[in-house]
């Protein structure tokens, strides 16, 4: 053999192991980066689930309270579609947070500036949905709600690689699937195929149909994932409620071990173990089984250890199954999965759940001197229960088997503040929101925009709190409890048109949803104008005597005791 | 037969081997140095992902999200701060080859405003801005090779005088390498920066990418 016949074979044998080794994954048994969670701050969404034996009248419930407070407010409704084979769908980064100034339009025009490159083929139908900051409900009873819950920092991927993140997700599911299990398994597909994260990280939906309440998290796989790769893009686990059980999720993960041969309850990421380990976020050899969220999303803590921070999901417990006994002290991540509830559960009570200040329990917000003269929990940051300032709007998602799918799901919105606002129904099957629903923003008053009906209200219900909420609970007992408690009385009315003719079924419940948001609307601006008047100048005004009464609303004496405590302990001096 | 087979081997790996010399001499960079800090411009999450890309490189370095000068002046181990609320210190440079004390020959700045994790960190964009630009003063005076790395894409860029153009404002003139994603420079500012300060850049597709540039540049 020439020595020039050695050299090129060599050389070609040393480009051939190149290649080879260029092709083998790595794996990362030993990461050095920081495998803590990235956010555990609990300032996000919470989201409440009932399942169909846990509720009062058979249907499913979650909830959303989307809490920002500097987010997008407003809502759509996209009409169903008819597509033409080889059309494409387009898919967008869309950013939870991200807002625009007015002058420059709104955010569900301008999104679409922010288009992936990444066209699906259509499918040759679409379906009708209303949504927000998420796809919240379509025509056929598929529901969502949203909670962010993180996840450990080396699996983020911030970059643009992924096409998907958790809004666009919701959006495509509500236009192709019809039941939950269908759109966990779309969302999951997708989400591997293409890429999911940039906007977002670790992400919970509760995915409800009229019959099952899921639990879907998912998560990104690194900054590092491409397209090219060949492997997930994601990696995603579900859960189902049982039917007789109700959940919540404060943004904690809340699956924790899984069994994928038990179908009925469980699906999964095919490499969601093997990620893990990949990873150095799971060791088989530990001798405990894979949790998936130990592996994913640790959060250490509990609602005491982290001074109230946390205690939404123990104070949860707390209203709904007191009989558990579970106390504040106890880890979140020991928390159940999910519980039986003492007693069943109404979708009022749990719209109440969505005003819940902790009133009464170790992390109470006006304890002491926290909420000043007037009982005010907002001035009081410091323990995070499950109504939070920072709300945006809160969805209750309803869904009931028993009636066809436009009339059957409800999507039960407020505006603002939970304590302060109104739940008023969109029905699934409407072919339009209020337009006072499309507008506005946070940092222009809008008389024209819904929210700052709500908004109205509720500023001015903070200068005397506790009084002025009464004032308030009387205007939500004429338009929301009413309202709730007579809603079969619309179904009827809907129904019987509907078998009639769909077309006039979903007219009827379009004018009636309109209608009765405007109403509200007005009803709100007029509250919100009795307030400032009645409490002007913080006395009490009344507007039938044509009096003003000096003494009202009269500060309590164990005030008037507290500031004589604070001047002689703080400013004795000044005596 | 077998000599054309031959003549192929060697062209391919001629091609190889000057498509490889090719893609350097984009990015014509000179060498940077070890030991490397590796932080934040804006405390988004970015500055992981720098910190996964370098040991998917095989490379050590140390991290802190919030260094000071001090923190450089005391160089490799970073003081043995150790890791709190709202601030992160972590220490992968290999130690033998570079004990504690060691000056850094280059700092790495992810570039990238996070509201969030400004707050965490109890920064505010103006003070975020003046840290910055101590460090940097620091960096030009003693000679460390500045990286700006912006991979975060659209989502970390905004109109004129958003907190993350003010980001890139305050590191991308100063840097002596700009690496960023095609995303994020889609309208040329970074090409822009570095043209008028005379410093090379490297557009890249994905964040992965990033892994081949910093063996290459810490060869």
């Amino acid at each position: 053999m020439s020595l020039k016949k050695i050299f090129v074979g060599s050389i070609m044998t040393l480009a051939v192991l190149v290649l080879v080794f260029s092709f083998i994954p790595r794996t990362h048994q030993s990461s050095r980066v920081d495998l803590s969670r990235d956010d555990i701050s609990g300032d996000g969404c919470t989201v409440i689930m009932v399942a169909k034996n846990a509720s009062v009248d058979g249907s499913t419930i979650a909830t959303h309270t989307c809490d920002c407070g500097t987010c997008d407010w407003t809502w759509r409704h996209v009409d169903a579609s008819d597509h033409k084979s080889g059309e494409m769908r387009k898919i967008y980064h869309i950013n939870q947070y991200k807002t625009w100034p007015l002058e420059q339009g709104l955010k569900w025009d301008l999104y679409k500036n922010d288009f992936t490159g990444l066209e699906i083929p259509e499918l040759p139908h679409t379906n009708a949905y209303h949504h927000g900051m998420f796809g919240y409900m379509n025509e056929h009873q598929l529901a969502i709600g949203e909670s962010t819950i993180g996840c450990v920092k080396k699996i983020r991927n911030d970059t643009p690689a992924p096409a998907f993140d958790i809004t666009m997700l919701t959006l495509i599911a509500m236009e192709r699937c019809k039941t939950a299990r269908e759109a966990i398994q779309l969302m999951g597909s997708l989400a591997e195929k293409y890429g999911y994260g940039y906007n977002d990280s670790g992400e919970m939906l509760a995915v409800h149909d009229p019959n099952e309440v899921w639990i879907f998290e998912i998560m990104p796989v690194g900054p590092l994932w491409t397209p090219k790769t060949g492997k997930p893009g994601a990696v995603w686990c579900a859960q189902r409620v049982p039917d007789d059980h109700v959940s919540v999720c404060p943004n904690e993960s809340r699956i924790g071990e899984i069994d994928l041969k038990n179908k009925d309850y469980f699906m999964a990421s095919a490499h969601v173990v093997s990620f893990a380990i990949e990873n150095g976020l799971y060791d088989p050899k530990s001798g405990k089984p894979f949790s998936w969220k130990r592996a994913y999303c640790p959060a250490e803590g509990s609602a005491t250890s982290t001074q109230g921070r946390r205690a939404r999901l123990w104070r949860f417990f707390n209203l709904v199954a007191p009989s558990l006994n579970i106390g504040p002290d106890t880890p979140n991540m020991d928390y159940p999965f999910s519980a039986k509830p003492d007693n069943k559960i109404s979708v009022q009570d749990v719209m109440n759940m969505t005003r819940d200040r902790a009133q009464g329990t170790p992390f109470d917000r006006v304890k002491g001197l926290r909420g000043g003269p007037f009982g005010n929990p907002n001035y009081y940051g410091t323990t995070r229960t499950i109504s939070s300032p920072s709300v945006e709007y809160t969805t209750v998602t309803q869904c009931r088997g028993w009636l066809p799918g436009p009339i059957g799901g409800i999507v039960w919105l407020c505006f603002g503040l939970q304590d302060t606002s109104c739940y008023m129904p969109l029905y699934a099957g409407i072919t339009d929101v209020p337009s006072s629903f499309k507008i506005g923003d946070h940092w222009v008053l809008n008389r024209d925009s819904a929210r700052w009906a709500f908004d109205y209200v509720d500023f001015h219900t903070q200068v005397a709190y506790n009084i002025a909420l009464e004032d308030v609970k009387k205007t939500q007992a004429e338009w929301e409890a009413k309202t709730v408690a007579n809603i079969g009385d619309v179904d009827k009315q809907a129904l019987e048109r509907y078998n009639k003719s769909k077309d006039e079924g979903i007219g009827y419940l379009t004018g009636y949803c309109l209608t009765h948001a405007d109403n509200v609307v007005k009803a709100w601006w007029k509250l919100g104008d009795d307030l400032l008047v009645r409490y002007n100048k913080l006395s009490y005004y009344d507007t039938e005597k044509r009096t003003r009464e000096r003494n009202k609303p009269a500060y309590p004496d164990w005030w008037k005791k507290a500031i004589k405590v604070y001047d002689a302990i703080l400013e004795p001096a000044e005596k | 037969m077998k000599a054309l087979r031959n003549f192929l081997a060697v062209l391919s790996l001629f091609v190889l081997v000057l498509f490889s010399a090719f893609a350097y001499a984009q990015t014509g960079v000179t060498k940077a140095k070890l030991p490397v800090l590796t932080t934040s411009a804006g405390q988004s999450n970015d500055v992981t992902t720098v910190n996964i890309v370098l040991e998917e490189a095989g490379l050590g370095y140390d991290y802190c999200d919030v260094p000071d000068v001090d923190m450089m002046k005391a160089g490799v181990g970073l003081a043995d701060k150790e890791s709190g609320p709202g601030f992160h210190a972590e220490v992968y440079t290999d130690l033998a080859k570079f004990p504690k004390g060691t000056p850094y020959k280059t700092i790495i700045f992810a570039i990238g405003a996070s509201l969030k994790g400004m707050g965490a960190s109890g920064l505010t964009i103006e003070t975020e801005e003046a840290r910055l630009k101590r460090i940097i003063d620091y960096g030009k005076q003693n000679k460390i090779f500045i990286i700006a790395v912006h991979v975060g894409g659209t989502a970390l860029r905004g109109a004129p005088g958003s907190d993350n153009e003010r980001m890139i404002d305050a590191v991308a003139p100063s840097a002596d390498y700009i690496i960023v994603t095609k995303d994020s420079n889609k309208d040329g500012r970074f090409t822009n920066i570095a043209k008028s300060k005379n410093v090379p850049l490297t557009e890249i597709e994905y964040a992965l990418d990033l892994v081949a540039i910093m063996k290459q540049i810490f060869q």
